[in-house]
């Protein structure tokens, strides 16, 4: 099976071997006998910031407001530290891909290939321990974390071999992606938590700049639909270029391949979904093809050719949705579904349709 | 026996209240330069010079705001060279304009003693065996960590990492090291070597606390390389107990430690002894 990260020769040196023995002995003296988590060369590695994975959204706001200083008095009060915060976007997720790697345990005691959860978190040290105390309260199988006390996450998530990083800045979501990281935007929904499924993690991919370049999407900004359509039908069997999603749909059907493997195709528990506004009939056939000349499998591919996303999503209930248009992301949220934006392409320049003006960027006025 | 020379180019601070920093002079010039007899040029820049550089910021700037400030760095810088080329060494120090109070001549065996009767707060040196020899007899040390990469290389701000799987982990934990094969010399080891640890410890979190959360030329860290997130939630409490807030934490969990290491790029890497320990070797 071809790994799914690119082996580095630095990583099998000697002294990480040590540093991974020894963790052996740490993990195993725990009274609670947790499983260990994986080599970060063999497993799906998710990074998500503190804002996604729990809801700091009164704590954001005094930051904002107030500044660091009275944010950070007000996390750390004794009496705080010990209070659970309450899940976030991001929380669903977590707890769809632990599913996933209990079922992977179940099947392959002996493997690394999981997802491997890592809290990435521009805030201060001293937050720390409250986090902790909430991953503890909740039980989350997250071991890892980084919290770089107002640096840039963006090294930490390349030294952590990030596969996807999920964030609520979008601003760190774009340099991620600027750095070739699979990176999406995640925005407060409604509660949908309870609808969600918990045997099984949903994950919802938009096509173009998304899984795919933006290639196709400039023709129909710059040309418009009929040039589309013709151009597609034109190339039909040239390959679209990867786009910024394609790996992680790659590592999530590496993962699903392990349960078809061992006969269990129909409880799978990855299940994938292409929602795109293409159509069938006229542009279809490349998006296809494109995936199978990529050796990648997607279970279900809905064309919309056109129609807007949010009921069918409201039907699928993914756990996450990618979609590098705000536009779609908004019909998505507005009927409830779990929307991450990816900020990749000529789709970041335009606005339903139309060409945003080019701002001047202003100077920032918080940091 | 050691002879000490006062740098009369520096301003000789308190050392019953500064941080006194002892630092191996091949860290500071490059020991690999050839021997030339009579030579009087100045010596290459050593793995220490960005610390070197770093340690003067965060001086200038306790300094600008507290002109009577006395926590501050004073380094000492302790060479086991032969005595012609101490002059040379003086020279460089002078040439460089490197904020060193004073130089310590002395022999290689006798260097732990020097350590100690001058009541250092911390032994910095390149070499692992030195500071795990230095940390055995009771001698606060740390790594110097050698900076690769230039691009991460911080002159402007002093960056201080300290390890805590051993800090972090309960007394019962500890204990189970037993059964894993560590000898009750090793075992006494990591209690010295924590002791010496908490020392620097509140030493730098009072000189953090003198600076504000953000824009400090000050930046401290705490790393678990081994340990569950628990470990590494205990270390962060034991470290705030001490008195010290660190700005950044890094929870590894058996990851690899370089790859964020090189990223931080800290000056200090306060070891709490459990790495570099000899018994380790029986683990792999």
């Amino acid at each position: 099976m071809s790994e799914i990260k690119p082996t580095d020769t630095a990583a099998t040196n000697a002294g990480e071997e040590k540093d991974w023995a020894a963790s052996k002995y740490f993990s195993d003296s725990l009274k609670t006998k947790k499983p260990r988590p994986p080599k970060p060369q063999n497993a799906v590695t998710i990074a998500v910031s503190s804002r996604t994975l729990f809801n700091m959204v009164e704590e954001r706001k005094i930051y904002e407001e107030e500044g660091v200083e009275k944010y950070m008095a007000h996390m750390n009060q004794q009496k705080r530290e010990n209070e659970p915060l309450m899940p976030g976007v991001a929380f669903p997720l977590v707890k769809a891909l632990m599913t996933v790697n209990s079922r992977l345990r179940q099947l392959y005691p002996d493997s690394e290939e999981l997802f491997d959860i890592v809290l990435m978190t521009n805030n201060h040290a001293q937050v720390g321990v409250r986090l902790i105390n909430s991953i503890n309260h909740y039980d989350l199988t997250i071991e890892r974390f980084c919290m770089t006390g107002g640096q840039s996450p963006i090294g930490y998530l390349k030294a952590y071999m990030t596969n996807l990083y999920l964030s609520k800045d979008g601003e760190k979501v774009t340099e991620a992606i600027k750095e070739g990281i699979a990176a999406a935007t995640m925005f407060t929904s409604g509660d949908v938590e309870n609808q969600l499924s918990d045997t099984q993690l949903k994950v919802a991919f938009d096509g173009d700049a998304v899984l795919f370049s933006d290639e196709s999407e400039i023709i129909v900004k710059q040309c418009g639909l009929d040039m589309f359509f013709e151009h597609e039908q034109e190339f039909e069997n040239i390959p679209l270029k990867q786009g910024p999603l394609k790996c992680f749909l790659e590592a999530l059907g590496k993962l699903q391949r392990k349960f078809y493997a061992k006969n269990e195709r129909m409880t799978c528990p990855i299940r994938t979904y292409l929602v795109t506004a293409r159509s069938a009939a006229s542009s279809g056939a490349r998006v296809l093809k494109t995936l199978r000349s990529w050796g990648l499998e997607i279970d279900e591919a809905l064309f919309l050719a056109g129609a807007p996303k949010g009921p069918l999503l409201q039907k699928i209930r993914p756990h996450i949705f990618f979609d590098d248009q705000m536009f779609h992301i908004e019909g998505a949220k507005e009927l409830g579904t779990i929307a991450a934006h990816v900020p990749y392409g000529i789709g970041q320049k335009y606005h339903k349709g139309e060409l945003i003006e080019q701002t001047v960027k202003d100077v920032k006025d918080k940091k | 026996m050691d002879s000490m020379v006062r740098n009369p180019d520096v301003k000789q601070r308190d050392a019953a209240q500064a941080v006194v920093v002892a630092v191996s002079s091949d860290a500071i010039f490059d020991p690999e330069v050839e021997q030339v007899h009579g030579a009087t040029e100045p010596l290459r820049k050593g793995d220490a010079f960005s610390f070197m550089k770093a340690i003067q910021v965060v001086n200038e700037r306790l300094l600008t705001m507290n002109s009577d400030e006395t926590l501050l760095f004073d380094v000492i810088l302790l060479s086991n060279d032969s005595e012609e080329k101490h002059s040379r060494i003086i020279a460089s120090a002078k040439h460089y304009g490197l904020d060193i109070g004073r130089f310590c001549f002395c022999n290689k065996e006798d260097s732990i003693e020097s350590l100690q009767s001058n009541k250092v707060k911390l032994f910095l040196s390149t070499d692992t065996k030195d500071v795990c020899k230095a940390l055995q007899k009771g001698v606060p040390a740390a790594l110097l960590f050698r900076q690769t990469d230039p691009h991460h290389q911080t002159e402007d701000q002093l960056k201080v990492v300290f390890s805590g799987d051993v800090i972090g982990s309960s007394e019962e934990m500890l204990h189970g090291l037993r059964e894993q094969g560590f000898t009750e010399t090793q075992l006494q080891g990591f209690k010295t070597a924590k002791g010496s640890v908490k020392e620097f410890a509140v030493l730098m979190g009072e000189m953090r606390r003198r600076f504000g959360l953000e824009g400090s030329p000050l930046c401290t860290g705490l790393m678990t390389v081994w340990s569950s997130r628990d470990v590494c939630a205990s270390a962060l409490k034991t470290l705030r107990g001490w008195g010290l807030l660190v700005d950044e934490a890094f929870c590894m969990a058996g990851a690899p430690r370089s790859p964020i290491l090189n990223l931080v790029q800290p000056h200090i890497l306060c070891l709490d002894g459990l790495y570099h320990m000899e018994g380790f070797t029986a683990m792999s």
